[in-house]
């Protein structure tokens, strides 16, 4: 039900970004609430079954990162003109509900990783919503494209659309990769410190980790260079954007190369 | 029974010479009222003028052509102008004037069509009126309808959205470049009246401060004083770029007085910064191949009155809609008219103020 209404918030998308976002996105965020109801509600079942925090797979990784990025998307979707960002997440929350929905990816872990508890589920749900932060920052990011490439090349649009100043955009950007470094550092924390490896495994050299190390630099260097050295503007959005897309295009395979996360 | 006549000279019919000679003002007002009284053609009377219009609605028990006649008398003796009127003035009976009233209120009948100025105007004349005792149900009714449609208008149409003039584009320009518009500083580029009108909209929107300069210091100095800003010698204007925002430049000078090359370097001073530079001036000012930097945001005349313009043909897209509007409200008007007559009113035309 919350995939076919992430659906239909695109379908939706498509129309008001072809109107030129000349009109509130209240529909849009109806829309998109009424699929974050669903989804908390098909997590919080599952949680409860499994008496655990449902972030212990590909599947429910899937999930927790859509899930995130909405929670993050519906507070920024109170101020009206950031509502906007609903019309660039939808088609990532509807293609990450519909890869979630694939079979295979829904498979119960032995026993030795699924017992390891509080720790383990903290350390997972932390490292899924720094991804979604990062998420909800690549979208501000392609917004903020969008409305810069408008201002550029002195299209009515720029001026006429509802969307938020490219400036605001490229706070949300820099805030959303602050908060998903932080999180992302406490996940990795409380990993290495309180979720000891199974026996037989390591966590030095561990695909998935490395991969995560890697993500964790990739941020850092690009809010470096945003705080330091002054890579503003469509600079800073890009790297926002592309960030993101290795994260999803690599995140599957980085958790099937790891024996450690994926036994 | 009485019913809604309009007499009025508009934008539309007579030029500013001729309707400033028939300009009721606030000093006039009561006057007028009285005149109209003691020519015992209406029971109620709005008397609306502003720039752009004269315009005075009556309840009146005469035929539409009697007081129409009565009306025009009446104007020009009030005026003191020798004419008929019979081109210039425009008039109007039921349903056309109440049709009209609601269109003055919604501005559609203005010259910047949708704008707003106008129904705080007409709000301004009905209480005029109300307070010289020179209305009653009729009119009462009618202009209360008048402001719901207005209202009803601006919420669920577009007609008053955008700005149809270069300097508001400006403005709007920075404001979807910059979070806000307070502590933004401004250069002011050559003290052209464009780029004047275009600083002081930047500075009622919040802009801290502005900075002028201009080949003539004086003028600079003396238009700097009225904006609050400060002034800068036009050999100067250059050091100024490393904190400024917003550049509007409308000089005289037959090349670029800022390139690419000049602004490079800057940017980096600048961190980056956005910035946003307007030229107004013709020729232009400022090399069009500024606009491939990063973080600046380069518009000229031409495209600000690009953008003024898509405003305004949106807005005359929404017409058709309030027309619609409009049209639902005063059939709502004459229904309840008919439904509700207005008591027999057996006051003397226009009641003595108490």
């Amino acid at each position: 039900m919350a995939v076919a209404l992430y659906g239909a918030s695109l379908v939706y998308s498509v129309f008001l970004w072809r109107r030129g976002f000349r009109q509130d996105d209240r529909v849009n965020y109806c829309l998109l609430l009424a699929a974050f109801l669903f989804h908390f509600l098909a997590m919080w079942k599952r949680g409860v079954s499994f008496q655990r925090c449902p972030v212990h797979n590909l599947y429910e990784a899937s999930l927790f990162i859509g899930w995130s990025i909405m929670l993050a998307l519906l507070v920024l979707g109170l101020m009206p003109r950031l509502r906007f960002l609903g019309v660039f997440a939808s088609p990532i929350l509807f293609g990450l509900g519909v890869f979630g929905l694939m079979p295979m990816l829904d498979q119960v872990h032995s026993e030795p990783l699924a017992a390891k508890g509080t720790a383990l589920s903290l350390h997972a749900a932390l490292t899924l919503l720094a991804y979604g932060a990062f998420g909800l920052g690549a979208v501000a990011g392609a917004m903020f494209l969008v409305q810069e490439k408008d201002l550029k090349q002195h299209k009515a649009r720029a001026v006429l659309s509802l969307l938020p100043p490219i400036q605001r955009l490229e706070a949300v950007v820099k805030w959303q990769i602050l908060a998903g470094l932080a999180l992302l550092s406490a996940g990795l924390l409380v990993g290495i410190l309180w979720v000891p490896a199974p026996s037989g495994y390591s966590i030095r050299g561990d695909f998935k980790v490395l991969w995560s190390v890697f993500v964790w630099l990739m941020y850092a260097a690009l809010l470096g260079l945003h705080l330091g050295f002054a890579q503003r503007g469509r600079r800073f959005a890009w790297g926002a954007v592309s960030g993101f897309l290795f994260i999803l295009l690599t995140f599957w395979g980085a958790n099937l190369a790891s024996p450690l996360h994926s036994p | 029974m009485s019913s809604v006549v309009v007499i009025g000279l508009s934008h539309r019919t007579a030029p500013v010479e001729l309707r400033e000679r028939f300009a009721i003002g606030e000093a006039k007002l009561g006057a007028a009222l009285g005149a109209l009284r003691e020519s015992g053609l209406a029971r109620e009377a709005v008397i609306v003028s502003t720039c752009n219009r004269v315009e005075i609605y009556l309840a009146t028990d005469q035929d539409p052509p009697a007081a129409f006649a009565g009306l025009r008398r009446f104007l020009s003796n009030f005026a003191g102008h020798d004419g008929a009127l019979e081109a210039e003035a425009y008039t109007l009976a039921e349903p056309q004037s109440l049709r009209h009233l609601f269109k003055v209120a919604c501005g559609l009948d203005s010259m910047v069509l949708g704008e707003t100025e106008v129904l705080g105007q007409l709000k301004q004349a009905y209480e005029a009126a109300v307070k010289h005792h020179a209305t009653g149900p009729k009119l009462n009714r009618a202009f209360q309808r008048a402001f719901n449609a207005a209202k009803h208008v601006r919420t669920h149409t577009q007609i008053q959205r955008g700005s149809v003039s270069v300097a508001s584009v400006a403005v709007e320009l920075a404001e979807k470049i910059f979070s806000s518009l307070e502590d933004r500083q401004v250069l002011v580029i050559g003290a052209g009246d464009t780029s004047e009108k275009a600083a002081r909209a930047l500075l009622s929107r919040g802009a801290r401060s502005i900075i002028v300069a201009n080949r003539s210091h004086e003028r600079a100095v003396a238009l700097a004083r009225e904006l609050g800003g400060r002034a800068v010698t036009f050999d100067d204007w250059f050091k100024e770029f490393v904190a400024v925002d917003i550049v509007i430049s409308s000089t005289s000078a037959p090349h670029y007085i800022l390139d690419r090359q000049k602004l490079e370097p800057v940017m980096a001073a600048r961190e980056n910064r956005s910035l946003l530079l307007v030229d107004l001036a013709v020729p232009r000012d400022i090399d069009p191949a500024v606009n491939f930097l990063e973080n600046i945001y380069l518009y000229n005349v031409d495209d600000l009155q690009t953008i003024a313009d898509d405003y305004l043909r949106q807005r005359r897209e929404e017409v058709a809609r309030c027309d619609a509007i409009i049209e639902e409200k005063l059939r709502d008007l004459m229904e309840s008219a008919a439904r509700r007559p207005n008591p027999p009113d057996n006051r003397p035309a226009l009641e003595q103020p108490s």
